[in-house]
């Protein structure tokens, strides 16, 4: 029988197959596939598992920067001081880059449509999909395994008895 | 004769990057124009950023030096200003001319550099050379892990360095906590700060050196954001890293045919 299991990258997927090994399955009887995701969609905020590399974070945060140093600079002949105008500079630079950013990416690059019918890239997807051959007696215990390990789900095909 | 190279020495000519006890330092796609833009808000940091730190440190203990002694941050700051006597009169003639080649260097530098990175980082992705994810030294362990980009911004922003501490870039953590030290520490920041927040504004404007203190933007938004590209830009490495491990030990041709047959009874 087979046990399938989707997973994030990370360092318990290798502790899990690790596992698995020791306790007798073959590793032979583990295969990974590794999942392309067919849509990218760009994400304005990147997280620990998804990023594009391409964030509008880089021109907000040069822009806020050069807004954090105009505000100090006119903030020795202002009222409130170089520290707070530094501040208000720093806010009022970040958020002008950051709208700036997305808006040029709206208009100049075509933003790709997910496709509504599939939900092909919405919502986490996972990224590695293991499936373990094992007898119907180590069921349990492979799926015990890779539920300890954050696996993201686990499921079964009976299939053909070994 | 044939002379095709073998595998060892093919995965080493185009390396991804390198896993050290002290950092781990690699090739990934940039955008020049940020590179090059850090290294006009602050000389060296784009080489900072490339991971190339000898030239980086380099170019800003010589921006510390020669800015500080030709007072460009005070020139700077009249000039926006509308004060040009005294941006003028505040410049030291002795020092002030060193100041332009380096910065137009720093900056054109650093974009040459990225455009030249960018293709080793382009080379080795299509190589699909290997990497030791982990490196264990006498004094530290460097490894490749999923960690928080914004756990990493959040520790930016409390005091510039820690970032990359979190991240184990340790280089440029070091680097700026030091910097971070100094400028604050020369610019009466803290004591500003204080003033500022009990409303003395003029105490607060008046005990600014501002020499010291338009270091800090720089500092401070260059701590943030490399950070987090850091993070972002490591969590991928990572997950390149593990992908090419699982195809070459757990892709194997033997690999059960009996997936797609139906259990018996049930055809």
């Amino acid at each position: 029988m087979h046990v399938a299991r989707s997973f994030e990258y990370n360092l318990h997927l290798e502790l899990a197959i690790s596992e698995l090994e020791k306790k007798g399955i073959a590793r032979d009887g583990i295969a990974a596939i590794i999942m392309d995701s067919r849509v990218e969609e760009r994400k304005i905020l990147d997280t620990i598992h998804r990023a594009d590399g391409i964030s509008s974070f880089d021109t907000a945060a040069i822009t806020g920067t050069f807004g954090m140093l105009m505000g100090a600079i006119y903030g020795f002949v202002l009222y409130w001081g170089p520290v707070i105008w530094g501040i208000i500079g720093l806010l009022v630079g970040f958020t002008l880059g950051l709208m700036g950013d997305l808006l040029l990416t709206r208009v100049f690059k075509k933003k790709k449509e997910v496709d509504k019918k599939t939900g092909t890239a919405k919502g986490p997807s996972p990224q590695v999909f293991l499936i373990v051959e094992c007898d119907r007696d180590q069921e349990g215990m492979v799926k015990g395994i890779l539920w300890d390990n954050l696996a993201l789900g686990v499921g079964t095909l009976p299939g053909n008895h070994k | 004769m044939e002379n095709k190279q073998p595998e060892s020495i093919r995965n080493k000519r185009r390396p991804i990057g390198l896993v050290t006890d002290i950092t781990v330092n690699f090739f990934h796609l940039r955008n020049p124009w940020v590179t090059a833009a850090w290294s006009a808000l602050f000389p060296g940091f784009g080489f900072i950023k490339l991971g190339s730190y000898i030239k980086g440190f380099l170019l800003v203990a010589w921006e510390f030096l020669i800015n500080s002694e030709a007072h460009i941050n005070m020139a700077i700051m009249y000039s926006f200003q509308g004060q040009f006597d005294l941006a003028r009169a505040v410049l030291d003639v002795r020092w002030t001319l060193l100041y332009l080649a380096v910065w137009v260097f720093s900056i054109w530098g650093s974009y040459a550099l990225t455009v030249d990175l960018n293709k080793m980082a382009i080379l080795g992705l299509r190589e699909n050379s290997t990497m030791v994810p982990v490196s264990i030294g006498a004094l530290d362990i460097g490894f490749l892990d999923k960690r928080h980009p914004w756990m990493a911004v959040g520790l930016s922003m409390m005091s510039p360095g820690l970032g990359h501490l979190y991240t184990h870039r340790i280089p440029t953590s070091f680097f700026l906590l030091i910097m971070t030290i100094a400028t604050v520490y020369y610019s009466h920041l803290l004591e500003a700060i204080e003033y500022s927040f009990l409303g003395a504004f003029s105490l607060a404007t008046g005990i600014l050196d501002p020499q010291w203190l338009m270091f800090i933007p720089s500092l401070y938004g260059f701590a943030v954001h490399d950070s987090y590209v850091n993070t972002v830009e490591y969590n991928i490495l990572f997950e390149q890293e593990q992908a090419r491990f699982l195809r070459d030990n757990y892709q194997s041709p033997h690999f059960s045919s009996s997936l797609l047959t139906p259990p018996k009874g049930e055809a």
